[in-house]
């Protein structure tokens, strides 16, 4: 009935391409929100270069957070200590939007204005849009995801985060304590982030002698009805659902739907975001026993001797504090982290020079991650030992609550079942050598 | 669960929110000739609406729905009078002003409510089992409401006066004026009511997604196939062609995977516009 309004107004053929071109620009609109520090000779400088927005941000705007506690609290005691002078410590964070070229602006505007010395990212699908920068400047950069690790990125270092190898502990703690369990079901988005991540469940299933259903279940990262994607992965009344590394906006509504659909089984996930949401749009019965990867910082368990993240439960209360408890997610304490062992070895490197930083961060080959000491280790894996890999948390969510079940060896499990990993990260065009 | 029968509901309930936002983006484009970029985003600013209003400050869920609908079609009356009007002579403007506007409310969600995602309760737990298959009341809701809106709709178009005015602005505004029907008037009910269809249709669905500011951005583009496969102008078929778009959709999704989906989608896209360039409807109605 409307349609003569093309004839009047806009030809089809300009809907069609002014639609089309507009889309294009939509794209390649936004940028990163760059937020310029001011600071003296006494400051050093750090990057933050993580999505600060979008549906990734949950994995970089809460560690963001997390490093604004760290800075206050280290600043406060005076500083980081560096060939005898201290020095305050200032975080400049750029939103790459979880966008390669976003990403590439923003390694070039802290290296070039800001002048930091080092950058701490998410990596992923970001981390392909700085890999030249880096290795151009020589600049010491991070990554949460060691599957970004190359033996062309010799100042990339994967130091808390071992993602997605650590999956195989929760895996495996599942099998041991529940070994009725014997079938199951993933799915994941389709992203650089969704398909390690399935290349290691799938391993850890196999050596767990628990059998996949169905092929993993791939969707698009602009999925946002879950039920069909749900219903094909109940179809087959599996024991176990496992949600891979699936975003905060993906693992909320695929557990809803599993809830709604009927679902009564094991469901396990490497991340488990603002969980309490998860739960008031579920039940607590729904969620009890829900295996994940990542503990509540105010977890007794972490006092434990080996732990060596500084006062977890006191970063956590203040964390709450300053943003809420239900703020809390995977990422708020990595970052953190991070900075710990980066502090740790200018300190000891009497310089804050990135090449100087990295040899000492590497010295001797072990290094305090937060978890306990660990070995820099994965040239099997991803052809360079820039990963600190150690102990990683089983977390399981009792009583509404997450709750620290074991620390379990991330290096015991690839000595009896390496094989696997490489087996199904080959598959998936996964491996280090096969990545384009 | 009768795996056929879970996906046919699955299929209809997409079928119904596409359907409200997709009738809503032909609406606005068939009487003002505006490609409304920013639709998504009203679609965005309902979800946020009963985030503010239910998830924030506990009023009941359809009462916040209700405001959602309301408040989103002001928002486009306002739309219309700062943007659309000022700029009617100039095909291109509307639409440049409309992708500006969709980084302003964007800019506006995340100030009002942050980067990450709204938490939405459900506001009812409640199911109905049929064949084997499960449809929440949430989602019944929608598809109820979809039905609802849409037949009302039908009925204003047709056999109201003021719809028979909005048809023949569509048509040919300038003879409609010459007839004495004010274009302005005319062209502020269809962008309330084409606002209105996005922003109901994103309260209605806020507590079965994660309501995000960006949102917008998969919705709108999904709209875009369908009312390209319809027939862009044809009210008729942004709804055959959601129905159509939704069930391609959601079958592939469920038998194959969602990336195999999105692909089929927009093949089918592409093989309307080669064989019925002016979409399923465009063609027949233009005959």
């Amino acid at each position: 009935m409307l349609r003569k309004s093309l004839d009047k107004k806009i030809s089809r053929r300009k809907f069609l391409g002014t639609t089309a071109a507009s889309g294009t620009a939509l794209a390649a609109m936004g940028g990163g929100l760059s937020r310029v520090a001011f600071a003296d000779s006494d400051t050093i400088k750090i990057g933050f270069l993580a999505p600060l927005t979008g549906p990734v941000s949950a994995w970089g705007k809460p560690g963001l957070d997390g490093c604004l506690i760290w800075a206050d609290w280290v600043n406060a005691k005076g500083g980081v200590n560096v060939g005898g002078k201290s020095y305050n410590i200032e975080f400049v964070g750029y939103d790459n939007e979880y966008d390669a070229a976003k990403a590439k602006a923003g390694a070039t505007k802290l290296i070039k204005e800001d002048g930091v010395k080092f950058i701490m990212m998410l990596g992923g699908d970001t981390w392909p849009g700085v890999e030249k920068i880096a290795e151009r400047e020589g600049m010491l950069f991070s990554t949460l995801l060691p599957s970004d690790l190359s033996p062309d990125s010799t100042t990339l270092v994967a130091p808390c985060e071992v993602h997605p190898i650590y999956n195989v502990t929760g895996v495996e703690w599942l099998a041991e304590n529940k070994p009725d369990l014997k079938t199951a079901v993933m799915c994941a988005q389709d992203d650089s982030l969704g398909k390690p991540s399935v290349a290691t469940y799938l391993a850890a299933f196999e050596a767990a002698g628990i059998e996949m259903i169905d092929d993993p279940l791939f969707f698009d990262p602009t999925t946002t009805d879950f039920a069909p994607v749900m219903t094909k992965l109940l179809a087959g009344n599996p024991d176990i659902l496992c949600l891979d590394t699936c975003y905060a906006d993906y693992v909320h509504p695929l557990c809803e739907q599993a809830f709604q659909q009927g679902y009564k089984g094991q469901i396990i996930s490497c991340t488990a975001d603002f969980y309490q949401n998860i739960i008031e749009k579920t039940s607590a019965e729904f969620m009890e026993g829900f295996i994940f990867q990542f503990p509540d910082f105010d977890d007794p368990a972490l006092n434990s001797e080996g732990v060596n993240f500084v006062n977890p439960n006191e970063f956590y209360t203040e964390y709450a504090k300053r943003y809420g408890a239900s703020q809390w997610g995977a990422v708020s304490w990595e970052y953190a982290s991070i900075m710990d062992l980066w502090a740790d070895a200018a300190s000891r490197a009497g310089s804050a020079e990135p090449a100087a930083v990295l040899e000492a961060m590497k010295a001797g080959g072990t290094g305090k991650h937060a978890f306990g000491t660990a070995d820099w280790w994965g040239t099997e894996l991803f052809g360079i030992d820039n990963a600190l890999v150690g102990d990683w948390p089983v977390v399981v969510i009792e009583g509404g609550k997450a709750t620290i079940k074991e620390f379990r060896s991330i290096p015991a499990w690839w000595d009896k079942h390496k094989d696997l990993m490489i087996k199904h990260m080959t598959a998936l065009d996964q491996m280090w050598n096969q990545r384009g | 669960m009768d795996l056929l029968w879970q996906t046919a509901v699955n299929a209809t309930y997409a079928a119904s929110y596409m359907a409200l936002i997709a009738v809503g983006l032909v609406m606005i484009f068939g009487v003002m000739g505006v490609i409304n970029f920013a639709h998504g985003e009203l679609y965005m600013l309902g979800a946020y609406c009963v985030v503010f209003l239910y998830a924030q400050e506990t009023f009941p869920f359809l009462l916040a729905v209700a405001a959602g609908l309301v408040f989103v079609g002001f928002v486009g009356v306002i739309m219309e009078r700062t943007m659309f009007r000022p700029l009617r002579d100039n095909p291109l403007g509307g639409l440049i002003a409309s992708i500006g506007f969709l980084l302003i409310l964007q800019t506006l969600a995340v100030f009002g409510f942050g980067r990450r995602m709204g938490h939405v309760p459900p506001s009812t737990q409640g199911k109905i089992e049929m064949f084997g298959a499960v449809l929440t009341y949430q989602r019944l809701f929608v598809v109820v409401a979809a039905i609802l809106l849409l037949a009302a709709l039908w009925v204003f178009l047709k056999r109201s006066k003021f719809g028979r005015a909005l048809r023949a602005c569509a048509q040919d505004a300038e003879a409609a004026s010459l007839q004495g029907i004010s274009m302005n008037q005319t062209a502020r009910v269809a962008m309330f009511i084409g606002a209105a269809l996005a922003g109901v249709a994103g309260a209605l669905t806020a507590p079965l997604v994660s309501p995000t500011p960006y949102i917008g951005h998969s919705i709108i583009v999904t709209a875009f196939i369908i009312i390209i496969v319809g027939g862009v102008g044809s009210l008729e078929g942004a709804v055959i062609a959601a129905v159509i778009y939704a069930f391609v959709h959601t079958f592939v999704t469920t038998f194959f995977d969602g990336v195999i989906a999105n692909i089929v989608g927009l093949a089918l896209m592409l093989a309307v516009l080669v064989t019925r360039p002016t979409g399923l409807f465009g063609a027949r109605e233009r005959a």
